[in-house]
């Protein structure tokens, strides 16, 4: 190359570089138009307003004085309501641990029986996931009645949603060569399931796992809001009976609560990861 | 029993008219016809994209050809999906990155190599009878890995997890090995290694062995029969002494004409 056409080609090489950068500065700046017209128009709609905050704290303020100093000796009482609360949690996240591996396997593309089981899955699970803990509550109370058992079912349904959707992606992902080796062996469908998919995400299942739990220990401390047993019940009754003294101690036990489990959690998963 | 060398002279493959397209524009294979004997170490030679995965993959049924027959022991195994589980079971594979299950331990990587001959039902619950586990340890024990029966796959270096790949292919107790560049992801000595360990057991118990290779030299050293495939054609076909400079060179860099020519 000759140092004339040399110079040519740095040349026209800068050229394009100038091209590019300002296509993305034009880019740039109409994403940025469009996401300040959504939020702005978004809270014209939601009725933003700092007013209202300002105006609101004399309010809080009187709720809050009205809470304080929570009343300790309450916590003897919340013993059980506790223990209740993690044992809801642990149950419905049993239950959508086992339910979760069917149905994980059915809505993964590489091992779905069929491609419109793998879509009708994937619909149920987004159904599932879209449906609130609280709201499966409301049902099961009616269904089962009040107590902890409703809660249990409603954490089931819910966390079985979040946990099959994040397994089947997770066999999507598998190493393909894997699969490969053991189809070439001659072994049958379920066999490379059991031998080539599921060694492959199970630590990434176990992890999931772990984490739904402590998601479901956080959701059982609201589930007695509906009547469906736990720390939220007692704290929707000392609320209607204006006991603000208790009502504190349930947000401090709740506070304590989702603090331990999370550390035990985290720990967990960093074992298994 | 009486003529021994009969077998060497018995047809174990043959391969006619066989091609693979993938959309009708994108051709791998493109009309194959070959014959292999039994018991022969036989290397095909070409350089990326000549379409030699895609032909050992129609053999073991992994890729469905377009067109073409493939017959086994003189029986025919294209087209008919009904026995493909016995099919698949009767080639074993090798590939270029080993594909263990890096998880599971080297025993249980061997024992997959029997999963075809059991049922579904029975590997449910991960346990394998006691005759298929002397098998595997056998066939460990063949490449010298059988003191690391143990250990998870993934602890292996690259060199001892293809062996453990040739044990799995072993425990298949195929008519055919079909290796898928065994030794691209080696180093020289451990290639070797790996390439002497293949021709040896493959010999020792009569296997034949179809071996893709982009490498000249491994070539000259190990096959008995080289086909060399360039652009899903096979354009040579005889033995190390035959394969000259010329002949490397049509297998590797064809004339640019005639390839337009082609892909019209």
């Amino acid at each position: 190359m000759t140092a004339v056409s040399f110079e040519t080609a740095v040349s026209a090489g800068l050229a394009r570089e100038a091209q590019v950068r300002h296509r993305r500065y034009i880019k740039q700046a109409v994403w940025g138009a469009i996401a300040i017209a959504v939020l702005w128009y978004a809270a014209h709609q939601i009725k933003f307003s700092p007013y209202a905050v300002a105006a609101g704290v004399p309010f809080m303020w009187d709720f809050l004085t009205r809470l304080f100093p929570p009343d300790l000796s309450y916590m003897s009482v919340l013993g059980s309501a506790t223990i209740e609360t993690i044992q809801i949690a642990i149950w419905g996240t049993l239950l959508a641990i086992i339910l979760s591996i069917p149905f994980s396997l059915l809505g993964a593309r590489n091992t779905t029986p069929h491609i419109i089981v793998f879509h009708a899955t994937r619909v149920f699970l987004n159904a599932l996931r879209a449906i609130n803990e609280l709201v499966f509550a409301l049902i099961f109370v009616s269904a089962v009645g009040l107590g902890p058992f409703a809660g249990v079912l409603a954490i089931a349904l819910h966390a079985t949603g979040m946990l099959a959707k994040f397994v089947a992606e997770e066999i999507e992902s598998v190493d393909k060569g894997q699969i490969e080796a053991q189809l070439s062996t001659g072994a049958s469908r379920m066999q490379v399931i059991l031998f080539g998919v599921i060694p492959q995400v199970i630590p990434s299942f176990v992890g999931y796992s772990i984490y739904r739990l402590d998601v479901s220990i956080r959701s059982a401390t609201v589930l007695g809001l509906v009547g469906a047993g736990g720390l939220g019940f007692s704290l929707i009754q000392t609320m209607k009976l204006f006991k603000y003294h208790q009502t504190a101690t349930c947000i401090l036990v709740i506070f304590l609560l989702v603090l331990v489990s999370d550390w035990i959690c985290g720990k967990l998963r960093r074992k298994v990861i | 029993m009486l003529m021994p060398n009969a077998q060497n002279t018995t047809t174990m493959l043959s391969v006619r008219g066989l091609t693979k397209s993938y959309g009708g524009t994108i051709h791998a294979l493109r009309g194959i016809d070959m014959e292999v004997k039994k018991g022969e170490f036989l290397v095909i030679l070409g350089p990326s994209g000549a379409g030699k995965s895609t032909l050992l993959r129609c053999l073991n049924r992994l890729v469905e050809p377009t067109e073409g027959q493939i017959f086994h022991n003189d029986v025919q195994i294209t087209g008919n999906r009904r026995n493909l589980r016995a099919v698949r079971r009767d080639f074993g594979m090798v590939f270029q990155q080993f594909n263990l299950v890096r998880r599971l331990s080297v025993l249980t990587n061997v024992l997959t190599g029997r999963l075809a001959y059991r049922s579904s039902w029975r590997s449910l619950f991960y346990n394998f009878p006691q005759e298929d586990k002397r098998i595997a340890i056998e066939c460990l024990a063949r490449v010298n890995m059988d003191h690391k029966a143990f250990q998870r796959a993934d602890t292996l270096s690259g060199g001892e997890q293809q062996r453990v790949a040739i044990a799995r292919a072993l425990a298949q107790q195929p008519t055919v090995i079909l290796a898928d560049e065994p030794v691209a992801s080696l180093d020289p000595k451990i290639a070797r290694q790996v390439l002497t360990y293949l021709r040896e057991v493959a010999h020792e118990l009569g296997i034949t062995v179809l071996c893709n290779l982009h490498q000249v030299e491994y070539t000259r050293e190990y096959a008995e029969r080289i086909v060399g495939m360039s652009k899903g054609r096979i354009v040579f076909d005889g033995t190390g002494a035959e394969l000259t400079d010329d002949v490397i060179h049509r297998i590797y860099y064809r004339d640019p004409d005639e390839e337009t020519a082609e892909e019209k």
